[in-house]
């Protein structure tokens, strides 16, 4: 797993790519929080994640209620095949704000 | 019963990716479609996680012994380890809400599987998790 942090408007853009397990999802966590702290709303952009387990799943839930108690967003980007499949098995796809592309952002 | 798949791994999350892409393998020859085999390598993955995590306690010597089967009608997941014997009690799912933290990996292993149990071993050593597949019709 490879992650890249860009800005896109007021935005951070946390682009993942590869595979999230518990391997380095604290690496995921450790990063996300830091965005989140430093008081910026989040992009989460699985367009290249091929896979994520319940530990980055864990890591998503924990930021998003961290966005949600510091009145910032976390919206999820791109989100296709496995990935997908796990945010709607857990129904969390209900919770999460999903978009299909950066274009569907608005500043 | 045929034997797909028999593999060993040490404890270490580094083998989590191995583990992913053995039983993706295993169930290509099995003939599961594309979105079966994504949550059928989850699925294992959680519980290798767990095994990691909880029967092992982080100790990377651990190992755990991943057997594929294909049996009539379904496929079967034999995965071992050698650490303490936990209770079936251990597989409940606790209801909960999903944004609090803990117990998700269990709850999609019992989501995806058809049969989750486990198995007293031969020796009476570690444990052994069964985790059953129904196979693709056709």
């Amino acid at each position: 797993m490879v992650y890249q942090q860009t800005k896109h408007l007021h935005y951070q853009i946390l682009k993942l790519t590869g595979e999230v397990d518990l391997h380095n999802s604290p690496q995921v966590r450790k990063q996300l929080l830091a965005i989140l702290k430093n008081g910026s709303s989040v992009l989460v952009d699985f367009s290249s994640l091929s896979y994520i387990d319940s530990s980055g799943i864990a890591t998503l839930v924990e930021a998003f209620n961290l966005a949600k108690n510091s009145k910032l967003l976390l919206t999820i980007v791109g989100a296709v095949g496995a990935p997908l499949q796990v945010l709607e098995l857990t129904n969390l796809n209900k919770v999460f704000h999903m978009v299909d592309s950066l274009d569907d952002i608005k500043g | 019963m045929k034997l797909i798949r028999y593999e060993q791994y040490n404890a270490c999350t580094t083998q989590l990716c191995k583990i992913r892409t053995e039983v993706r393998f295993a169930c290509q020859a099995m003939g599961y479609p594309e979105t079966d085999i994504n949550l059928i390598a989850l699925a294992i993955d959680e519980a290798c996680t767990n095994i990691i995590r909880f029967a092992y306690c982080g100790d990377k010597s651990g190992r755990i012994v991943l057997e594929v089967y294909q049996a009539e009608s379904q496929a079967i997941f034999l995965l071992r380890d050698f650490a303490e014997c936990i209770e079936e009690s251990c597989l409940e799912v606790k209801s909960k809400c999903l944004t609090e933290p803990g117990g998700l990996g269990l709850q999609l292993i019992h989501q995806i599987m058809d049969s989750v149990q486990l198995i007293p071993p031969p020796d009476s050593v570690g444990n052994i998790l069964e985790l059953k597949k129904r196979l693709p019709q056709g």
